[in-house]
């Protein structure tokens, strides 16, 4: 009687730090193989969080989505994480797209005013609010990749 | 001749505010790295954000910071979804602010390479919580380019940071705050 119970305790153990290793060693969003929640224009974007930001943060935040606009600049003073800046409403907001260090040569060779569609993981607005000097608002995506 | 002499005053005059407005200008970058470090004797903790917009303006020492709370990237998915979810609520409160001082601006030349060391204070707002801070900022000029580098501690229950006690021996309160920014003229 005794030695079922022992080994039905000794496999709810091991389930449970199976369960606990595999918790603590999750893998971060693999953005090349995650599914897309949404396609969407950079200003179609830009207008969601414009419009609520709450919102769009409950709705876009750590989803992947696929942008497509023009490409604004290319930002590659950051040596760990190249980026590049889609147009989005004028010159009050913009898409910061951040792509893994070892993309930099690939974003290097992108042309600024040409035209592009991103994979990327949604992190939110960044907007200053009453900080003069941060104005403009940005809708970062992280761990971006380019599809076309 | 009155015209002449008139035509150079007037240029000179030109000449002299651009100067003024370059020395004086705003300097910024959106590509600022933030990094922080949490060590107990159990673990330890970093995470980094490569977005973080911040501009200064070499006329009156203003400086500001701006950073996406849920850009920063831990090196464990898990952690970094417990301090977005639990810790630091980052869907609430998106981003955290510094609203400062750069209290030695006279003596940074922006338009002379160099090393310079000034104090900055000012107003650091996480979560819902607004503090005063204080530290030394290194600024080094060098090719027109204007690189800060600064470093502080801060105590994350200062700021409503509840971390469980069941971790507490993983998660420091005392935390380490870097930032590293490359500011740029805005023309």
């Amino acid at each position: 009687m005794k030695k079922p119970l022992i080994l039905t305790l000794i496999f709810v153990a091991l389930g449970a730090m199976v369960y606990f290793y595999n918790a603590y060693n999750k893998e971060h969003t693999d953005v090349s193989t995650a599914d897309v929640l949404q396609e969407l224009t950079t200003s179609d974007l830009f207008a969601a969080f414009d419009a609520d930001v709450a919102l769009a943060t409950e709705q876009y935040a750590e989803q992947v989505i696929t942008v497509s606009g023009s490409i604004y600049s290319i930002d590659l003073e950051n040596e760990k994480e190249p980026q590049i800046v889609l147009q989005a409403n004028g010159d009050d907001g913009f898409i910061r797209c951040g792509f893994a260090t070892a993309a930099r040569s690939q974003v290097e060779s992108l042309q600024e005013y040409s035209n592009i569609k991103i994979k990327g993981l949604c992190k939110g607005m960044n907007d200053a609010g009453d900080l003069d000097l941060l104005a403009e608002r940005d809708v970062i995506l992280s761990d971006c990749i380019i599809i076309d | 001749m009155k015209k002449i002499s008139t035509l150079i005053l007037a240029t000179l005059a030109l000449i002299a505010i651009a100067a003024s407005s370059h020395s004086g200008g705003v300097y910024k970058t959106n590509t600022g790295t933030i990094d922080f470090f949490s060590h107990t004797p159990v673990e330890d903790i970093s995470a980094v954000n490569h977005k973080v917009k911040t501009a200064f303006s070499s006329a009156n020492g203003k400086i500001q910071f701006s950073v996406l709370i849920k850009d920063f990237e831990f090196e464990k998915a898990l952690m970094q979804e417990h301090f977005n979810e639990n810790y630091m609520e980052s869907t609430k409160y998106r981003t955290a602010t510094f609203s400062g001082t750069i209290t030695d601006i006279a003596k940074i030349k922006v338009s002379t390479d160099g090393t310079y060391t000034s104090q900055v204070t000012g107003k650091l707002t996480i979560k819902d919580v607004t503090k005063e801070v204080a530290t030394t900022g290194t600024f080094t000029v060098k090719g027109g380019v204007v690189n800060a580098k600064a470093a502080f501690n801060l105590n994350s229950s200062d700021y409503n940071v509840k971390i469980p006690r069941t971790v507490m021996n993983k998660i420091s309160d005392d935390i380490k705050i870097s930032i590293d920014a490359d500011y740029k003229h805005l023309h």
